[in-house]
């Protein structure tokens, strides 16, 4: 992937979303840019919608108005979506690391990762021996056989990453990836997630994780009550906030 | 009439019991998936009426069912189903447990987390792939043990097809116990009734060990 070439070209691009679940608006006016080769961090509190604009963006949730863009190709114009196999196209530039992993517990390690290429086209012998690549990337050399409930959460989290590394998207994206984990198991999620960073892998992180968010990230959005709240660069929003609302979370946060 | 003679007699009705047994497992366990689908549609019509069928199935007597299938159209239209009295028999079991079958598949479709559709969404599979790779071998594993008590059940149901005089084991055995005035070919029915269910505990024992590599 040559994507230091291009860096600075947006790779997502959020327009005005908009978002209510039964008449409670979730998202307002919600616009973000991603560009290539960038990291992302959303944080706020829970319920801030941080989650949901993630879902959107990768069409888990339906948004109610605005602009989804993926390397400036609409996925959703002024509310509408595209048509479902354009849908189903867009679906391969982006990965979402849930939560909970979603790892399928019925399948091996390597079937984890290797099916949905497969399921793209790509030969099976090819698709396996780019899904033990990565699981060497993910420290997890020799796990290929072992199924989802003989590995620790930290683990199993690191296959669902490789499982989304598979389909070579152009950005990644991670749902709070170490909220389900015990705390001595989220290092070494985030080591992968910073070496992802390093070779400059485009990303949107929702996280709880502060200093990680600031060790990794070119640019962090805070959000409550479905808006921005404030967004800026790691240093200035998360050591230098502009906003009360923002200084209040992060000390509340530091407790 | 000797005990062995009782017990010959009584396991050529056997092959028959075995008809019952398989040919409604065949069709409904199929059926039953359909059923279940349909009572999970977003069509609320057709879940509405799904549900009041199945409800109708399981709240009314299975022998009952079978009394109607086999001789109600004759005495509404005045034609039989089928001299085979096998085939009556068989749509009502079939339909009956169809019922039973799609409410186990409902409550196990139903019990897989939503985050396994949605991460086979973002992965690329089909809806029909989705189910068919994703979910449905987790629902199998997880009503293997609901299944199970289905089919122990249908085997010793098999005998309610004495009340259509189908040639089956148990109507046998109720005809040599009425001639005979003896209780022997009760506790004979009893013994091949218990006999067959080791050897459906025994086979669906083996399945679910199977399915236990994951969890």
């Amino acid at each position: 992937m040559s994507m230091e070439n291009n860096t600075g070209t947006p790779v997502l691009e959020l327009r005005n979303i908009e978002k209510a679940f039964s008449g409670s608006t979730v998202l307002r006016d919600i616009s973000v840019t991603v560009n290539r080769g960038n990291v992302v961090s959303i944080i706020g509190p829970s319920g801030s919608g941080k989650s949901t604009l993630l879902r959107c963006a990768s069409f888990l949730e339906t948004a109610d108005g605005g602009d989804i863009l993926y390397d400036g190709d609409y996925a959703m114009r002024g509310g509408r979506y595209a048509e479902k196999n354009r849908l189903r196209e867009f679906r391969s530039r982006f990965g979402l690391v849930f939560q909970n992993f979603n790892l399928f517990p019925h399948y091996s390690v390597l079937r984890n990762i290797a099916e949905p290429p497969v399921l793209r086209g790509v030969p099976k012998e090819k698709a396996e021996e780019k899904a033990l690549q990565l699981l060497q990337k993910m420290g997890l050399s020799g796990r290929e056989n072992a199924y989802p409930y003989q590995l620790s959460g930290g683990q199993q989290q690191r296959v669902a990453i490789a499982r989304a590394l598979a389909l070579e998207p152009e950005i990644l994206y991670f749902d709070e990836p170490t909220s389900a984990l015990d705390p001595e198991l989220t290092g070494e999620v985030l080591k992968v997630i910073r070496q992802l960073a390093e070779e400059k892998m485009t990303m949107v992180i929702v996280t709880h994780e502060m200093a990680f968010a600031k060790a990794v990230s070119e640019w962090v959005v805070f959000m409550d009550g479905g808006v921005i709240v404030e967004e800026g660069p790691p240093d200035l929003v998360l050591e230098n906030p502009e906003m009360e609302r923002t200084r209040q979370f992060l000390t509340n946060y530091q407790k | 009439m000797s005990f062995l003679s009782m017990v010959l007699k009584m396991s050529e009705g056997l092959s028959k019991t075995c008809a019952i047994f398989f040919l409604t497992l065949l069709f409904s366990l199929p059926l039953g998936m359909l059923v279940a689908l349909m009572r999970m549609s977003k069509n609320r019509f057709l879940s509405g009426i799904t549900r009041g069928i199945i409800s109708v199935l399981r709240g009314t007597p299975l022998m009952l069912q079978l009394l109607a299938v086999t001789y109600g159209p004759y005495y509404l239209f005045g034609f039989s189903v089928s001299r085979n009295k096998l085939i009556p028999v068989v749509i009502a079991f079939a339909i009956n447990y169809a019922a039973y079958f799609a409410e186990i598949y409902r409550g196990g479709i139903e019990s897989i987390p939503k985050g396994q559709y949605e991460a086979a969404e973002v992965l690329g599979y089909s809806r029909f792939k989705t189910f068919m790779r994703i979910i449905l071998p987790q629902v199998v594993k997880r009503i293997m043990p609901s299944i199970t008590n289905e089919v122990v059940t249908l085997v010793k149901d098999t005998s309610i097809a004495f009340t259509v005089s189908y040639q089956e084991m148990f109507t046998i055995g109720k005809q040599i116990a009425n001639s005979q005035t003896s209780f022997m070919p009760f506790v004979v029915a009893g013994l091949f009734y218990f006999a067959f269910n080791a050897l459906v505990d025994f086979v669906m024992g083996r399945a679910e060990k199977r399915l236990n590599y994951y969890r």
